[in-house]
């Protein structure tokens, strides 16, 4: 069904429907077996925030473990298995599928006006995937859990005592094919769904984003896919590959990772760089600043990130040579990310800025980022990293630009189209506190993990020296300041469902195509099919005071 | 500028080691001066574009804030093609020039000097072992000062890497492999306390103990470091027969401890708590392996092992062999690092546990029940 089926006696666009995709059906399976991009996209969301819900608890149970030198509040295997648990949900639960899964299914086919992705029923089965692949966690957690770091590196993930290695790599295994199935999906909706009159250069940067991210991950995870199920013959069928003790090599181990687990980085901020595009122009109501080079950017991205993996092991005893090139191509990703940067900050100049609860996201994103990525260079220079390599100043790193950037984004992206996904108004004042709660906890968590990563703190450390302890105080501060924001955001997003103001068509003036179509949007999205237009010219949308929201006045109106 | 900043860090470095900064620990090695100008010059880049980005994006959203209900502003440009060539050129040359400073760094801290002094470092779950060209040993690393200094690394078990802060090296054990590291430390640090000497630590996640692989490096003076392997070669020898189960049985203990308690309470391995009497035929002697044979099935005359000394010393020199039932393989070999006086030494203290404090296994030179009347 590629066409969109016509429909006679539009209602106005401005006012909520009766028949949106909330209410279209009713009753449990009418959700979990839908075919619908946007009831998928409000699935996966409710999903995902709960992972982060989960991910969140563990990584404040392990902050709250280095209070103190030694034991706090649990033993060392135990907080072993916590950070493992902290960093797997929060990789292959959450930030991976979180805006391409999540925000992507709801938003892509709107922007395009289309009706659905190209496949809804493959969409519906990387669903179940997920959630599959979420069973599975909670199968590895009943058969005692698991110990060996997001990373499960070998030879320590295929000799571990810890009886869920084997049900999590089936969960992980299971959840890139989530992945892979959302990307082709991706692919091909935005190759053969795009309305007559919106060319390559006339998408929304969001579905640029999107589009590169669906590129590495139908590229990338396959690989990772292989490299699990070798983990998990050695260590079922003591077969050595990795293993030196059966013949095996634990290095080309994270060969295969990284080459995977690399590029998943920008599976995970790519799109979140789609979503700042979006914010920055659309609150700043101008036209966004050097479209092509940031469009050519995120490609770019895609390409370098599938040649840079090495620098994950600089130390690992890579030859020197190797390093040396690895470190060479890593630079070249900070040319595009820097790119995007001052992009972002010119589209503010002479712009028409509302300062709201998305928009003071994706400036804090901006700060974030800068932070994430200069500290990247650290970690490129060979001997700095060297120094740096395995301890909290990589942590500190990943952390500015996983979460700081990546997260922080999917979150600005979540306020900025709750009014279209919920058809309700947040309250905007505890929106903006939520986020400088987040912002500042953030800050004195990470930054403060740069300086005990320079100083020689390893990570991964249960117990550490005496002279290490402020910075761990400060940082733990640093991550309840945060959680307060987090769970002040869960109120008010709560409170707007119940309460909340209905939410006008076009609250924020956007110029994308789904800010033309009702809060929530019909079954259908559109009733017709919208005329495509240049996707950051604000001139023609003005203020309603009766709706509280954004029209589009035609041209000849605006003329007058 | 970069030249002064190095000839100031190098003029500190003659002095002594160079004190922590707000980013960096003490600097005791000849790559320190080194990485922490490159710090420096990192930094200095950072905080530009941080506080440039910050200001013009705190600026912007001030200056260009918006009404509601006004119209939007219709004059900002939408590129500007100098403008975006010189921010996309600009990065790359900063990133060439880091870059290539950066290589020249790391060929230094990758390639020793030929005359350097080998030790050869094995790394263990959890702890390292470091061995002199004398056959001296230590859990702590010992270096002569104001000599280039290699160490050859290998890991038994998994893989470890060998973190030492104020020298700014690292590098993974793998094993199955060799690798290397090498530094060169100037100023002593002696070697009276403990806090003496600078960190040593693990930096690959090992499991359980991996936070406790932190060990100390002492830098002596040439002719104090001689004096030191020689009698590190021989303090085994030179113990008595008859003392030799409470003088050298705690020591070599202390690589035990970890995983072996000798109260009972169940570590990663089991309790050393009535070794004796379960492997000469006493309580506990039908304790059940693995592979379902027991004790009394496995020591005897004309079992696969003849003596209870057999056993134990084959526990330890190949502990895979026999698991005793809920216990992963994951303890090490010995073999090498532990030589028959030592097994003679563990096996003394393993008959006579009673006389060691059970909590640290230091020897209790009244016996217990001595005092216990």
């Amino acid at each position: 069904m590629t066409t969109l089926p016509a429909r006679p006696a539009a209602p106005t666009y401005d006012t909520p429907e009766s028949d949106n995709y909330l209410t279209h059906d009713k009753g449990i399976l009418s959700w979990l077996l839908t075919l619908d991009h946007k009831r998928i996209g409000v699935m996966y969301t409710v999903s995902v925030l709960l992972s982060f819900l989960v991910g969140g608890i563990f990584a404040l149970l392990v902050r709250t473990e280095l209070l103190t030198p030694g034991r706090t509040i649990i033993d060392a295997e135990t907080y072993n298995h916590f950070f493992t648990l902290h960093g797997a949900v929060m990789v292959f639960l959450v930030i991976i599928p979180s805006i391409p899964a999540a925000l992507g299914n709801f938003v892509l086919p709107v922007m395009l006006g289309a009706k659905d992705v190209a496949f809804p029923r493959l969409n519906l089965f990387s669903y179940h995937l997920w959630i599959a692949g979420a069973v599975c966690t909670v199968v590895s957690l009943v058969m005692g859990s698991f110990d060996t770091g997001w990373t499960f590196y070998t030879p320590y993930s295929t000799t571990t005592t810890a009886g869920g290695v084997i049900p999590v790599i089936v969960g992980v295994f299971i959840l890139g094919f989530s992945s892979i199935f959302t990307g082709m999906n991706f692919i091909v909706t935005v190759h053969k769904l795009r309305p007559p009159g919106m060319t390559w250069f006339r998408m929304p940067l969001f579905l640029w984003a999107l589009y590169a991210t669906a590129l590495i991950q139908v590229l990338a995870t396959p690989v990772l896919a292989i490299t699990l199920a070798l983990v998990a013959v050695e260590r079922i069928a003591n077969i050595g590959i990795f293993n030196p003790a059966m013949g095996g090599d634990p290095v080309l181990y994270q060969h295969f990772f990284w080459f995977y687990s690399h590029p998943a980085v920008y599976i995970m901020i790519v799109p979140a760089m789609g979503i700042i595009s979006e914010l920055i122009a659309v609150h700043s109501h101008r036209q966004i600043f050097g479209y092509r080079f940031i469009a050519f950017s995120s490609v770019a991205i895609a390409i370098f990130s599938f040649i840079v993996w090495g620098h994950h092991m600089f130390t690992s005893g890579q030859s020197s040579l190797m390093n040396t090139l690895f470190s060479a191509i890593s630079f070249s990703v900070a040319i595009p990310s820097a790119v995007k940067i001052f992009n972002w900050i010119c589209t503010l100049y002479k712009g028409s800025i509302s300062l709201n609860t998305p928009m003071l996201y994706a400036l804090a994103f901006i700060v974030l980022f800068t932070i994430g990525g200069l500290t990247g260079l650290h970690l490129a220079t060979l001997n700095t990293d060297v120094h740096l390599h395995d301890t909290y100043f990589v942590v500190a790193h990943f952390h500015y630009v996983m979460m700081g950037s990546a997260l922080i984004a999917m979150v600005g992206g979540l306020h900025h189209w709750w009014p279209k996904i919920t058809g309700r108004m947040y309250n905007e004042k505890l929106g903006m506190i939520a986020c400088t709660l987040v912002f500042i906890g953030f800050n004195v968590t990470f930054f403060t993990q740069f300086m005990l990563g320079s100083h020689g703190m390893p990570r991964r450390y249960y117990d550490y020296q005496a002279e290490f302890q402020i910075y761990h105080v400060i940082s733990t501060i640093g991550s309840y300041i945060m959680a307060g924001g987090f769970l002040l955001t869960a109120m008010y997003l709560v409170q707007s469902l119940v309460s909340g103001k209905r939410a006008p068509a076009n609250p924020w003036g956007g110029a994308t195509l789904e800010w033309e179509c009702a809060s929530p949007p019909p079954y259908y999205n559109f009733h017709e099919a919208p005329k495509v237009g240049d996707p950051y010219d604000f001139s023609n949308l003005h203020w309603d005071e009766r709706g509280e929201g954004y029209v589009t006045v035609k041209p000849p109106a605006a003329k007058a | 500028m970069m030249s002064t900043l190095t000839m100031l860090t190098l003029a500190q470095a003659a002095d002594g080691p160079t004190p922590p900064t707000f980013w960096m620990p003490v600097g005791a090695s000849a790559h320190a001066s080194n990485v922490d100008s490159m710090m420096w010059w990192i930094n200095l880049i950072m905080w530009v574009f941080l506080v440039l980005n910050t200001a013009l994006t705190v600026y912007f959203v001030w200056k260009y804030r918006h009404k509601v209900g006004t119209k939007f502003r219709t004059d900002g440009p939408d590129h500007n093609g100098p403008l975006e060539l010189a921010w996309t050129v600009g990065p790359l040359l900063i990133c060439v020039v880091l870059f290539v400073f950066g290589f020249i760094g790391y060929l230094d801290v990758r390639t020793p000097p030929k005359e350097s002094y080998d030790i050869n470092v094995t790394a263990y779950k959890w702890g390292w072992q470091f061995k002199y060209p004398n056959g001296a040993q230590s859990d702590d690393l010992v270096i002569p000062a104001g000599k280039p200094v290699r160490l050859v690394m290998r890991a038994s078990d998994v893989l470890h890497s060998c973190f030492i802060p104020a020298f700014r090296v690292k590098q993974d054990l793998v094993p199955g492999r060799y690798t290397y590291l090498w530094f060169q430390c100037d100023y002593p640090t002696g070697m009276d306390q403990p806090t003496d000497g600078h960190h040593l630590f693990c930096t690959e996640y090992c499991g359980t103990g991996h936070s406790n692989m932190n060990r100390r490096v002492f830098v002596l003076p040439q002719d104090q470091f001689d004096a030191w392997t020689t009698k590190q070669a021989n303090w085994l020898d030179e113990i008595p027969e008859e003392e030799l189960y409470w003088k050298a049985g705690p020591k070599l203990y202390a690589r035990c401890v970890q995983c072996h308690s000798l109260d009972g309470t169940k570590g990663i391995g089991p309790s050393w708590k009535g070794i004796w009497e379960r492997v000469t035929g006493g309580e506990g002697s039908n304790g059940a392996f693995a592979d379902g044979s027991t004790y009394s099935s496995l020591i005897g005359a004309g079992k696969q092992y003849a003596t209870a000394e057999d056993f134990i010393r084959a526990s330890i020199y190949n502990p895979g062999e026999h698991l005793i039932q809920g216990y992963g393989n994951v303890m090490p070999t010995f073999k090498g690092q532990i030589n028959d006086k030592g097994i003679d030494a563990l096996i003394g203290m393993m008959k006579k546990l009673d006389e060691f404090d059970p909590k640290t296994g230091a020897w209790l030179k009244t016996l217990p029940t001595a005092s216990a009347k």
